[in-house]
């Protein structure tokens, strides 16, 4: 394997990896993807959606051939208190057909067949692969330039660049200097558990058809006063049960995730959708949340940095953003070497590309969103709480004038904390709730 | 080992897990758990129980057999104590379905 050249070395064959791989393959750059899981996917973990217009911006119709789970039409959010919940939601049947909007996935499935997509192209997958370190070179009197990659078996691959789609953990973004060390404040772990049943019985509980699928935010209770969230999604015959949130909240308030996902599964409005479901798998994985503020430097010489490695998340944007942001860099890398230029000026246009995006412009507006997360950590907790209580007055039957119960609703508003501070509450959390 | 809940069930039953000859994780300083670490974090934030406090050995113990790569050790440690790295390529957690 060892003394290699390749114009292209991406690091890591997730989404953001095969991506570029893709793109590159395509415009005739040689490409070597390296992947240290036995196959692309065999390490991944996410929540359950990806996007459609974002994956048909990489490979067009792709639901004619991707391994999918279902097109979801039904998106719900869930206020959880112990023995109630106030549901929100949207049903698309739209949804269900071309273009679609979002589809559940399994990743050790859509993985392995996305970064399949990029060696039909002519990259070349290199699986069970280690990336150690990165190699250098000199560039003039001074600087240096990646050129190259070391594995663990000390042998050298060497390219023109570098991609780092290495995921979050992003040791060698950490060890090219691109990126400062994170902290426990922003990063959150997330567990899943895959729950088996028949897929009539799926359809049967979530109400759905054979070609439909669900999706649900679960606020509050799941985290047990943490600011997290859970997530439930209806894969074909299988359920995704999901939660987690900050390192930080979990340590101070002495909590497991595996002992918050065991909860969620007794909570009444959960334990009947996945009662008598067989465990298939548990998966953990960390998410970092960086803001606008911690993306990393994106670029240097020979090298550029993608997806997770980069904090490049928004919400409940990873998996698309990490697509997109592996496109970028590949447009980026195609142009430098039309150029023969792979030094950081020619390179920083990745960074410009990044800068003018939907996702990168809505980080900006978001990092304040994480501040008040990290100010007001009981907001989620205290929202959820105000509409189980006012639901639960307005719907409770009983011998009372209307004007008792407005009463008895605003009663139990001003319970729960000064009228002011809700009102703020219900402004951040609308104008936030994607954030985590 | 111990599990967290009253079932006692095994998260690790359901992970498939190839374990590599040699640890992926060590901790740096093995006394500052006892001497500085008063709430051991890593014994309750870790999902799958790969650290545990000994008190016949006054450390804590490693079994990195366990580890699900899920990365939140090295910054849930408040002392910067663990050092880890990914397990060599091939190696180590495998979600397969």
């Amino acid at each position: 394997m060892g003394n290699d050249r390749y114009d292209v070395i991406i690091v890591g064959a997730g989404p953001a990896g095969s991506s570029a791989a893709q793109l590159c393959a395509e415009n005739n750059l040689s490409v070597a993807l390296i992947e240290k899981g036995e196959f692309p996917g065999s390490k991944n973990m996410f929540g359950g959606a990806i996007y459609s217009e974002t994956t048909a911006t990489i490979v067009p119709t792709f639901w004619e051939e991707a391994p999918l789970e279902r097109p979801i039409t039904e998106e719900k959010i869930w206020f959880m208190e112990p023995n109630s919940v106030v549901e929100v939601g949207f049903t698309g049947y739209d949804f269900a057909k071309s273009p679609y909007n979002s589809f559940t996935v399994i990743r050790s499935r859509f993985d392995r067949w996305f970064a399949d997509k990029a060696v039909q192209k002519g990259a070349h997958l290199l699986t069970s692969t280690l990336v150690e370190n990165l190699v250098y070179e000199k560039l003039g009197l001074t600087g240096k330039k990646v050129s190259g990659v070391r594995l663990e078996d000390g042998s050298e691959i060497y390219s023109e660049v570098v991609i780092l789609a290495e995921g979050g953990w992003a040791n060698l973004a950490e060890k090219a200097g691109l990126r400062d060390n994170i902290n426990s404040k922003m990063l959150t772990i997330y567990i899943k558990e895959l729950l088996a049943l028949p897929q009539g019985v799926i359809e049967a509980r979530f109400n759905l058809e054979k070609n439909e699928g669900c999706s649900i935010g679960m606020v509050s209770y799941p985290t047990a006063g943490a600011i997290g969230k859970g997530g439930i999604w209806t894969n074909r015959d299988t359920i995704s049960l999901a939660v987690g949130g900050f390192l930080d909240q979990f340590n101070q308030k002495g909590l497991n995730i595996y002992q918050l996902l065991y909860r969620l599964k007794g909570h009444p409005k959960v334990k009947r959708l996945i009662e008598g479901a067989e465990t298939v798998q548990y998966m953990y994985h960390q998410i970092p949340r960086g803001s606008y503020d911690n993306i990393p430097r994106l670029y240097d010489d020979g090298i550029l940095v993608t997806g997770d490695a980069a904090n490049l998340i928004s919400g409940r944007h990873g998996t698309e953003i990490a697509m997109l942001s592996g496109m970028y860099a590949a447009e980026t890398v195609i142009h430098a070497k039309a150029k023969g230029d792979f030094s950081k000026k020619t390179l920083a246009a990745y960074g410009n590309k990044l800068e003018n995006t939907f996702f990168v412009d809505n980080m900006k507006v978001r990092k304040k969103s994480k501040i008040f997360y990290q100010k007001h950590t009981d907001s989620d907790f205290l929202i959820s709480q105000l509409a189980n209580e006012v639901a639960k007055v307005f719907f409770t039957e009983g011998f009372r004038t209307e004007q008792e119960n407005i009463n008895n609703m605003l009663k139990e508003v001003e319970n729960i904390q000064p009228l002011s501070k809700t009102l703020s509450d219900l402004y951040q959390a609308v104008w936030h709730w994607r954030v985590l | 080992m111990g599990n967290f809940i009253k079932t006692n069930q095994n998260p690790l039953k359901y992970v498939r897990i190839k374990v590599a000859d040699h640890s992926h994780i060590y901790l740096r300083d093995k006394q500052r758990c006892q001497r500085e670490c008063e709430n051991k974090p890593c014994t309750y934030f870790c999902p799958t129980r790969v650290y545990s406090w000994s008190g016949e050995d006054r450390e804590i113990k490693v079994a990195y057999q366990r580890c699900v790569e899920c990365g939140a050790c090295p910054w849930g440690c408040p002392y910067d104590n663990i050092s880890w790295s990914f397990p060599p390529g091939g190696y180590g957690v495998h979600y397969e379905l």
